[in-house]
């Protein structure tokens, strides 16, 4: 068995009395994909920094691909390609001569498959890098990293700028990366897209990983959402057990619960109830759940 | 308007520090200097006449009008040379508070505020005003510090500043015809360049004196600052500076955001030579730069070449007059000796080329491609020393044709200098330009936002030390810091070996430190 794509331990960064981040523990293994959920300011870009060994830990190791990110960041970065969620790229060349002169620093990349991903993307290669917007600056980051077919793709916020046609093009590369076996690491705060794309989750916060596991294990653990309709005037349910969020309109209530839903049925019991939806909390709910008051 | 002006004096307050200081500097060694040198009647008598009638000399400080007194020395030797980095500076603020700005997509930002076009560009110019009054009163306080009278020192000043209106002009219309800072720069310092020529034909060409009406730097001249002073000129470069503001202006307020005049050919077939590596894809970028120092150098050299067989002790610095009466022993100097003076002004311009490439490293860095470029398989070693390498060989490259065209020149005024000789020179200075490039890569490597600051830093401080330590009367030990007292005056004087290796000794340390301490640190944006 291969080790595993992403392996930090007790991974930690200060910049001067900054705490960035604070002894995170990450595993990734081969052929998953893998949701890196932050607010703004979390530590996600700082991991992935530490990751391809552009910053080094304070203390603590960080492997990607199978290799120490810091010492040996040239082999890892063999077997592993980055989009950065800023485009930053040479303005002066072209798409082209840009995917040219990143083929040549890797020593080959699937030209085939970047073709099929130039068309995919609608990325006009004839163009100078200055005079792209930055969704087309991403889509040339996007397709150069695609087509290394590197064992680890590691992703941050890599759909910032790109319009939902190319989302949905972005979402199609990944499941096909997934399909070969590649592993994905992918850092963002739109949740529809890890939820989307991803087999585990992990969340971050002020530079901790306050909650992991798979979309099934966090619905588990979390919230869940009732819309009652009611024939009157709706209830003040605020001092029942277990509900924790309680909005609504004239004749509506948005409830969401913690744990066992019984005092909150017997409560409802006593009004004239002409319709109930019960439903699992999407992403967004469990991401605010834990950012409740601080996400930025 | 008020807002963007101090945010645009702000960006450029370091580099304005600087220009202030080396000005200040400047004129207070020179006036100090020639009072101690020539302190009596006679010596200045003898001075003037040694001068004579010398067109080399006009070539670098243009015409003296009166060498008998302390201000009109000033007015000949700070004025010559202070005009011409005036000018520069006039066109580098303006490409960097308007098109620069522009080029990072920050004027965009401003003009999505309440504010009207010509209040951001109005802003900018009154930062590079603020800019220039700052080179004014730093030029005044080194005269009147001096102990020149008050009133002579600020014309003298005035005088100095005086291109700037015309090249913070010629600056801000670059920046409209121009869609990048680069190109913007480049023509700019064209114009520059241009009007230094014109200069150089009317001081020594005889009978075109009046093509110095053609140019800027030909109207501080006509100003007569301490022989006396004609201030009306000073309506030639109000006119012109405001035309040219005028004119910019209007383009400004008229033309789309993020474009200039010129179209920027955005599409284009694949041009797949230079990117085989790190290396090559920065030699790749820094072709135009690499081009236009070589064409200065080398027309630089074909004229210094040209005018070797006309030079006299007169013009010289006092220390080099001195240094080279013990050499040779007479007033008028052999063509070789004429070469080895000449040779150390390409020594000094040749480490000024090692720190504009320290700076290009640091953009990379800070514009964030490094960041990509190290996500690939990469080693950050390799990058660095190949951007070093590429630094070096351009050195070289500078120094052989520095050596070729004054050859070139000398050569044609049978001047009786060989070829291995000024190849000689040329390799004479690549020793102490190496020696700033490994300081300047250290520097960048353990300072990064830091280090294009410290590289031009060391560098004029060094140049600065070998001016004002004998003036100062500064201990040996402490005046042999500098390198430049290290270098030989070559061919004149025969080339140093110690000192040589001692410097490449330095550098390759330097060097081998920086990449050591590259590879450990974070990557600073």
């Amino acid at each position: 068995m291969a080790a595993p794509a992403i392996r930090t331990q007790a991974l930690t960064k200060r910049y001067g009395r900054t705490l960035a981040l604070d002894d995170l523990e990450l595993r990734v293994e081969r052929g998953e994909a893998y949701g890196y959920l932050g607010p703004n300011g979390a530590g996600k870009t700082t991991t992935i920094r530490l990751l391809l060994g552009l910053h080094r830990p304070t203390s603590g190791s960080a492997e990607l691909a199978g290799f120490d990110a810091w010492r040996d960041a040239v082999s890892a970065h063999r077997r592993a390609a980055y989009v950065a969620g800023e485009p930053f790229l040479w303005p002066a060349l072209t798409g082209a001569e840009t995917f040219a002169y990143l083929e040549r620093l890797r020593g080959g990349v699937d030209r085939a498959y970047r073709d099929v991903l130039v068309e995919r993307f609608q990325l006009d290669t004839s163009r100078k890098v200055r005079a792209l917007s930055k969704g087309n600056r991403q889509k040339v980051q996007l397709v150069a990293a695609f087509a290394t077919r590197a064992d680890v793709l590691v992703l941050d916020e890599p759909t910032a700028g790109l319009d939902p046609l190319m989302e949905m093009a972005f979402r199609e590369t990944v499941r096909e990366a997934k399909e070969r076996g590649q592993s994905v690491f992918l850092s963002s705060h739109i949740l529809s897209e890890v939820e989307a794309v991803c087999d585990r989750v992990g969340i971050l916060r002020a530079g901790r990983l306050v909650d992991e596991g798979t979309l099934t294990e966090l619905r588990h653990l979390k919230t869940r959402t009732l819309d009652v309709t009611f024939a009157g005037t709706p209830p003040r349910l605020d001092g029942v057990a277990g509900v924790t969020t309680v909005s609504g309109g004239a004749h509506t209530l948005h409830i969401e619960t913690d744990g066992d839903l019984t005092p909150l049925l017997h409560a409802l019991a006593e009004h004239d109830v002409v319709g109930l939806e019960s439903r699992e909390p999407t992403l967004e709910e469990v991401f605010l759940h834990h950012y409740d008051g601080h996400a930025s | 308007m008020r807002a963007s002006a101090r945010r645009a004096f702000a960006d450029s307050r370091v580099r304005n520090g600087a220009f202030t200081l080396l000005f200040a500097v400047y004129a207070y060694a020179n006036a100090v200097g020639y009072r101690r040198t020539y302190a009596t009647a006679a010596s200045r008598i003898a001075f003037a006449h040694a001068f004579g009638d010398n067109a080399a000399v006009r070539l670098f400080y243009g015409v003296p009008h009166d060498l008998l007194t302390v201000g009109g020395y000033c007015a000949w030797r700070v004025g010559g040379i202070a005009t011409v980095i005036a000018s520069v500076w006039g066109v580098l603020a303006a490409v960097r508070a308007l098109r620069a700005e522009e080029e990072a997509g920050r004027t965009e930002l401003v003009l999505a505020e309440p504010v009207g076009r010509l209040s951001v560009y109005a802003g900018a110019l009154a930062a590079i005003a603020a800019g220039a009054a700052g080179l004014f009163l730093g030029l005044f306080a080194g005269l009147v510090g001096g102990r020149l009278d008050a009133g002579g020192a600020a014309f003298l000043a005035l005088a100095v500043v005086s291109p700037v209106p015309v090249f913070a002009g010629v600056g801000a219309l670059a920046s409209q015809v121009a869609p990048t800072r680069r190109l913007a720069l480049e023509l700019g310092i064209a114009v520059v360049a241009v009007a230094f020529l014109l200069r150089v034909v009317a001081d020594t060409a005889s009978g075109l004196g009046a093509l110095r009406w053609l140019t800027p730097l030909g109207w501080a001249e006509l100003l007569r600052p301490f022989a006396g002073p004609r201030p009306i000129v000073l309506l030639l470069p109000a006119l012109v500076g405001s035309a040219l503001v005028a004119g910019a202006g209007a383009i400004a307020t008229r033309r789309d955001v993020g474009n200039g005049l010129l179209p920027d050919n955005a599409n284009r077939r694949a041009r797949l030579q230079l990117l085989g590596s790190p290396m090559q894809l920065d030699l790749r970028s820094e072709r135009g730069t690499l081009t236009a120092w070589g064409v200065g150098v080398a027309s630089y050299a074909l004229v210094v070449g040209l005018l070797s067989t006309s030079l006299t002790t007169g013009a010289l610095s006092a220390n080099l007059r001195r240094a080279l009466e013990k050499l040779t022993g007479s007033a008028s100097l052999t063509p070789a000796a004429a070469l080895g003076l000449y040779f150390s002004f390409f020594v000094v311009a040749i480490s000024a080329f090692t720190c504009s490439q320290v700076a290009a490293a640091r953009r990379e860095e800070a514009d964030g491609r490094l960041e990509t470029l190290f996500a690939q398989p990469v080693a950050r070693r390799r990058w660095l020393a190949g951007r070093i390498a590429l630094g070096a060989a351009g050195v070289a490259g500078l120094a052989l044709l520095a050596a070729v065209f004054a050859w070139a020149g000398a050569a044609s005024k049978h001047a009786g200098v060989s070829l291995p000789h000024l190849l000689e020179a040329g390799a004479n200075c690549i020793p102490a330009a190496l020696l700033f490039l490994g300081l300047g890569a250290l520097a960048y490597a353990a300072l990064p936002r830091a280090g294009t600051g410290i590289a031009y830093g060391v560098l004029s401080v060094a140049y600065l030390w070998q001016v004002l330590a004998d003036l100062v009367g500064a201990p040996r030990v402490l005046r042999d810091v500098t390198p430049f007292r290290h270098v030989a005056l070559v061919p004149a004087q025969p080339f140093r070996p110690a000192a040589a290796a001692l410097m490449l000794a330095v550098a390759v340390l330097a060097v081998g430190c920086a990449l050591r301490v590259f590879e450990r640190r974070d990557l600073a944006v």
